[in-house]
Order: C-alpha cells, then structure tokens, then sequence
C-alpha cells in the first residue's frame, strides 16, 4: 500500500528544500520524491495543491499533566491536541505527580502514550534534573536515559544553586543529554505575577523583573561553555537574554533555545483588564522584547518555536490574578498564529518556520525526525499545512482538556490539517488511516 | 454597573460623585432626611479593615440599606471555596450589592464579571481603592475651592498603595498634577503609563507642593530590603514641620490612614489647622453613600 502526496509545496529545511513535488510514502516510510508512476490500483492520492508539506512538527515543551494532573490533561488529550496541531512529537515536561524523575516513571509515560488515542504521536518525556523535582539532589538521569527520554529539566523548579547545576551538567555532558532550562532567579520574583514593568505598576501586581532571567540565562550559559553540556534555553522571553545567547553562541557553546508564539505576539498590555490567561512564566513582557525574539528568531540565534502547552483547569484560572496558576494551551492554535503573525507578514520565510517548528528542535534533542529524507527515518511524519485557510480559534472545540488560552476568538490565516505518522493519518485531529482513493 | 477603578472612570462620572457626596454630606449635617435607598449590600472582607469597612457600615445605614458583614474567618473561604463561588452564591441569596476588600489586584473586577448587581471595590491589594480617592478629592475641593491646577505631593510607600494609584487618576483627571514620592525601594519601577511624575527627592517632591498626601509604610507587604531602617525614612521622608515649609503656605496635609505617628508624619503635620486628616474620614462616608445609591439607582435604572 502506498500513499501518495500529490502536488503539494514540499518544505524541507534539512536539504533546504522548497519545491512544488510529490511524496511517495511506502510500508510507513518516505520513499522518494516525485514517484507517482510507481502507484498501483488501490493506493492512495492525496491532492495536496496549495498545501505546504513538511518534516513533522515537533514542540520540545509540552505539559501533558499525567501522572496526577489529569483533569487538567491526560495524555491521551494531550497527544490528539498535538495531533490536531500538526505535530508528529511532544516531548513533556517532568513536572507532573510524581514528578518525571525515576524509570518506572518514564516507562509509564511511554507505555501510556503509545496505548493513547494518538499513539502515533511520539510523546518523548523529559526527565527531571532533581530527585522530585526541586530537591538538592540529582535525580537517577542515566536510568532514565535507557528508558527513553530525550533531555533533562528542571523545568517549574528551576536550579538556583549553582554548584548543582554545574554538576548537574557535567552529569548531562556524559550521557551526552541535554538539559532544558527555565530560567528564573527566584530571588527575583518571589510572589511575582506579571512583568515588572509599566503595567504592572498601574495594576498594582507584583512584578517578576526582566533580570530574573537574564541573570540565569547568563549562568547557565557559562556554565555550559564550562563543560561542554549541550543547553537548551526554555521559553525566552527577554531582550537581555537573547543578547547572552547570542554571545555565548558566538563563543562556540552548545546552545539552543526556544520562543514560545505568545512571546512572539503579546505584550504586557495584554494583562490590563486581569485576564488570568494571559499569566504566564516567564511573563509576557514589552514591545522591545517582543521585538528582539523576533528578530533572534529570524537570524538563527533562537533556534525553536515550542508552545509551552500548559493546560489548567477552569476553576484554577478563574481565580484572582495573583493566585491564579501561570500557563496557557498552546498544541492546537500555534501553526494559525505563527503563520498569520510571522511567516504571512515576512518575519519568518515558509522554510525558516518549518525549520523552527521541527528541525531544529529535532536536532536540538537529537530526535531523528525534521527531514523529509527519504530512508531517513523509519516511519515518515509528515504535516500538511494549508498555509492561507482562514479560521478562527476557539478554544472550547479543542482537543485539549483545558480551556486557558488568550487566543480565543482570534482570526488565523493557516492552519495544519493533517499529520501523518508512518501509515496513521490525522485529519482535524481525528485518525483517518483509512485515507480515500481520489 | 460597578465602581471597580478610577483609572476607567470618565471625569463627568467622578463630578457625578462627588456632586452626590455633597448633597448627601449636606442632608446630613443640616439635619434634613436622606434620602432612603432600599436593597441589600453585603461587605466582603478578605482583608483586615477598619476604617474603610465602618465608613462603608455607616454609608449603608445611613442610607437605609439592610446589609451584612462577611470576613473570610467566618465564611465559606475558610472551608475552600473560592470568591467566585461565594460571589455566586451571595447572588443568589438575593444580595443586591457587593462592597469587596480582597489583597488580590482585581478580584473584584472578576466578581463583577459573575455576579448581577453591583460591585464596589473597597481596595483590592495595590492596584486601587476608588472610594477613598473620591473621599479625599472631595476633601481637597471643599478646603480648596477646586482641584485644578494644584499640585499634589503623594509621599511614602507609593509602590505598596492603592491609594496612590486611584488618587493619581482621580486628581489628574481632574486637573491637578501629581507627583509619586518616596525612596526608589517604594516607587514603581517605571511610571510611564502612570499620570504622575516620579521623584525620590523629599525637597524636590515638596517644593510648591498644594496637597501632601502622607502614605503609610505597609511593613506587612515589604520585605527587608526596602528601607535602610524606619528611623532613616524617618530622617528623610517624613512629612514634619521641617519639610512643610518646602510646600507652599497654604498647604494642606493629609493621610489616608491609619497613621503610624512619628513615622510618616509628626504630630504637627497631623494635628495642626493645615490637616484634613478627620475631613477625609468624614468625606469618606458620604461619598460611599453616593456610590452606594449609585449602585442602587443603576439596579432600578435610573441612572
């Protein structure tokens, strides 16, 4: 059985390929380019004129919630909004109940995700840097390397101490994992609840200041350069930190960092009016930050689009601003925004998105997916965007279990509409592996 | 529906106020009747309070309102339910008017947005206290004459005050200037969306100064960091003798309360013919009653 892709614009940033082509998929793999004379009765066409068709989409920073979170998200929810996002792979974050921090955890989370709804989304766990996450001591990371995860974090609890980070990272160097870091000096921040900045001084709301992150983005940069463990930036959101980045990368250290799209889009202001979904951590910041991201983005020195997925339940967002719990989903309206809002208006090129949207985060945890290769891989994972489909976000028609998003009701231009992985075909979100002759 | 800030409030709404403060403050101390509003208000505390919850007792009563008190070691809250659920509820237990404390910035914005009737902030943490700026806008009109053109010294512990914050968009929209002063610890880190002009000079904030508003230090939401000690703020921030004389002759001191005496002001800055200090606890009743009826005139659509 094969399946063809027939005329789409095939976007592949590891060969820095964009031409109008064909994809020919055979036994779950790409095959080759261009090979239509190949198909047999019974095989499948799939008209892809107009649509962009690209490595899978891959998001290094996902919250799935479960184990011990799951009326805010299950893994099953969390894989089919991934699936409806456009994305072939999510890697999760450890800071769920138990935390990600030992084998049998992982192995859980892997067993779980394989069994979901979705289980042709590869969900690709982060482990925890501390034991329990939080604690001073370093969590059994070689064991939980053998049972699959791709990175470390300490993601939520970021490392203020910086001789166990210093460890921590030497530890990382040898297994030659990277370690993802959130970057905050809790000193810095502490009941803080927005960006410390002109809003937050007429709300009244305790500021979380800019140099909280800068001072850590320093650290860790250092001490990456130190000891040749790969880093990975979480979420930045500072001028400051871009700068740092990029001189460290100048330096030659291992360095990769991420952007989330409501970095690139919102500002502070957004937060007037106490909408609690547009909380967040880090926070929101100005315009000159905003800008400044943007601009990293395009010239290479932050590396990743990630979304952050960061799924709360009704009840918790509906609290006063400064108890409100920090975070928004992201999986499903994050191709719409970053299309209507960088690629459409010239920030990013179709190719400079797909490679921030997949093939860098896959060469930044060394995923082996990002290409459309043939051979490369041994199950092909392919989205299909329809780059000027108009629609608008609504939050409550999500597969997410959550419903915090600053987004609803937005206007889009893009939207992915089909994520293959191997055989398994989601249209919408829902599978469709069945896919008719046309 | 609801007074929940001064920031968003046209400046025809706060002369609608204040032109009913002074009615009421006249029917009042002339002996005439007031006139009677008929409803329920029900004072949500999640604060400590004295001062603001016995003028807003007082405003009610006056009034003629039925209402009750609600302080979170004696409701609901303590079992876990959140504002909104016990906003909810008071709803439907048939209250018509909700005056809420909350330490939360914007809490009560989030009430209003569930509950029917109106929704009165009584300060929620340091974004505002709307009705104390009407008190003591209302208060600098009567020792003054008007507001515009003055200028208005806010000094202390700005970054910790709701006060502060409704005052500067209650007395600029009104015409006069304002000026934020106090140590950089207890500034806001930047003013530029704030209509006030910045200083941490006590020389430089008071010279020509109108009005001195005298802040408290809120110890209770400063950490250890913020002052080199109270005995230095003391030495150069307090409102005394000494500084009035940077203010100009005519200068009118005042305090929102509560004072910590020989800290923020000494006792002749807080006693002397030049305070309005008791006039602004005063005011602070009939202004609440104007608000109050407000509210109540809305329900009914009158206003």
């Amino acid at each position: 059985m094969k399946t063809l892709l027939k005329g789409g614009r095939v976007l592949d940033p590891s060969q820095n390929l964009d031409v109008i082509g064909d994809l020919l998929i055979e036994n779950d793999q790409i095959v080759e380019m261009n090979g239509q004379e190949k198909l047999e009765p019974g095989d499948t066409i799939i008209d892809c004129t107009g649509l962009w068709v690209c490595p899978g989409l891959i998001d290094l920073h996902v919250h799935l919630r479960e184990p011990g979170f799951e009326y805010k998200e299950t893994i099953s929810t969390g894989t089919q909004a991934a699936a409806a996002g456009g994305f072939t792979t999510i890697c999760c974050m450890p800071n769920t109940d138990p935390p990600l921090d030992k084998r049998a955890i992982i192995e859980y989370v892997v067993t779980r995700a394989a069994s979901s709804e979705s289980g042709g989304i590869f969900v690709a766990p982060i482990g925890a840097v501390a034991r329990g996450m939080g604690s001073d001591h370093l969590a059994e990371i070689a064991s939980m390397k053998e049972a699959g995860i791709v990175a470390v974090s300490d993601d939520a609890f970021p490392i203020q101490d910086a001789e166990m980070m210093h460890q921590a990272m030497q530890y990382c160097k040898m297994l030659d994992l990277p370690i993802a870091t959130h970057c905050e000096d809790l000193s810095l921040t502490r009941g803080g609840a927005m960006n410390e900045g002109a809003m937050s001084a007429v709300l009244g709301l305790k500021g979380m200041p800019r140099t909280a992150e800068d001072i850590q983005v320093a650290r860790n940069c250092v001490l990456s350069i130190s000891t040749g463990c790969r880093l990975h930036v979480c979420h930045v959101s500072t001028w400051g930190a871009v700068e740092t980045i990029r001189k460290a990368k100048s330096l030659g250290a291992p360095v990769t960092a991420e952007v989330t799209p409501h970095h690139l889009i919102l500002t502070d202001n957004a937060t007037d009016g106490f909408d609690t979904n547009c909380k967040m951590n880090p926070p929101l910041r100005t315009q000159k930050d905003v800008d400044a991201l943007r601009e990293a983005l395009a010239d290479g020195t932050i590396d990743c689009i990630a979304t952050d997925h960061a799924p709360h339940s009704l009840h918790e967002k509906q609290l006063p601003f400064s108890e409100a719990p920090f975070g928004i989903v992201g999986l499903e309206s994050a191709v719409g925004l970053i299309l209507t809002h960088l690629t459409h208006t010239g920030v990013l090129s179709p190719l400079q998105t797909i490679r921030a949207m997949s093939t860098a985060p896959a060469e930044a945890f060394a995923l082996g997916g990002g290409t459309l290769i043939p051979g490369e891989l041994p199950a092909a994972q392919i989205t299909v965007i329809d780059p000027d489909l108009e629609w608008t976000f609504d939050v409550r028609k999500t597969f997410s279990k959550s419903r915090n998003s600053p987004f609803h009701g937005w206007q889009l231009r893009g939207k992915a509409v089909m994520t293959i992985w191997g055989d398994e075909v989601y249209r919408d979100g829902v599978m469709d592996a069945r896919v008719s002759t046309q | 529906m609801s007074l929940l800030d001064i920031r968003s409030l046209e400046r025809s709404e706060i002369e609608t106020y204040i032109r009913e403060a002074i009615k009421y403050r006249n029917a009042c101390t002339s002996g005439e009747p007031v006139p009677q509003v008929s409803g329920t208000v029900c004072l949500l505390f999640f604060e400590a309070s004295t001062r603001t919850r016995a003028s807003f007792e007082s405003a009610a009563r006056k009034l003629g309102l039925s209402g009750s008190f609600v302080a979170p070691a004696t409701s609901s809250i303590q079992k876990g339910e959140s504002i909104l659920d016990t906003v909810v509820t008071l709803d439907y237990a048939g209250v018509d008017c909700l005056v809420i404390r909350h330490p939360s910035p914007g809490a009560p914005h989030k009430a209003a947005e569930v509950f029917d009737g109106g929704v009165v902030n009584a300060g929620d943490g340091c974004h505002e206290h709307p009705t104390q700026a009407l008190a003591d806008l209302l208060t600098i009109i009567s020792r003054k004459g008007t507001v515009a053109g003055l200028t208005v010294a806010i000094v202390g512990d700005i970054v910790h005050s709701r006060v502060a914050r409704s005052n500067a968009w209650c007395l600029t929209k009104m015409g006069a200037k304002v000026r934020f002063v106090g140590p950089l610890t207890l500034l806001p880190k930047d003013c530029s969306l704030l209509p006030v002009e910045p200083c941490d000079n006590l020389a430089a904030g008071l010279s020509d100064a109108d009005v001195v508003m005298a802040l408290r230090l809120q110890r209770e939401r400063m950490n250890g960091y913020d002052l080199g000690s109270l005995a230095e703020y003391t030495q150069h921030f307090q409102i005394n003798r000494e500084s009035l004389k940077l203010a100009k002759d005519d200068v009118l001191v005042m305090h929102p309360g509560p004072i910590n005496r020989g800290v923020e002001l000494d006792d002749f800055a807080a006693d002397s013919t030049f305070s309005a200090i008791h006039n602004q606890v005063e005011n602070g009743i009939y202004v609440r009653m104007a608000v109050l009826a407000n509210e109540f005139d809305k329900l009914r659509g009158d206003a």
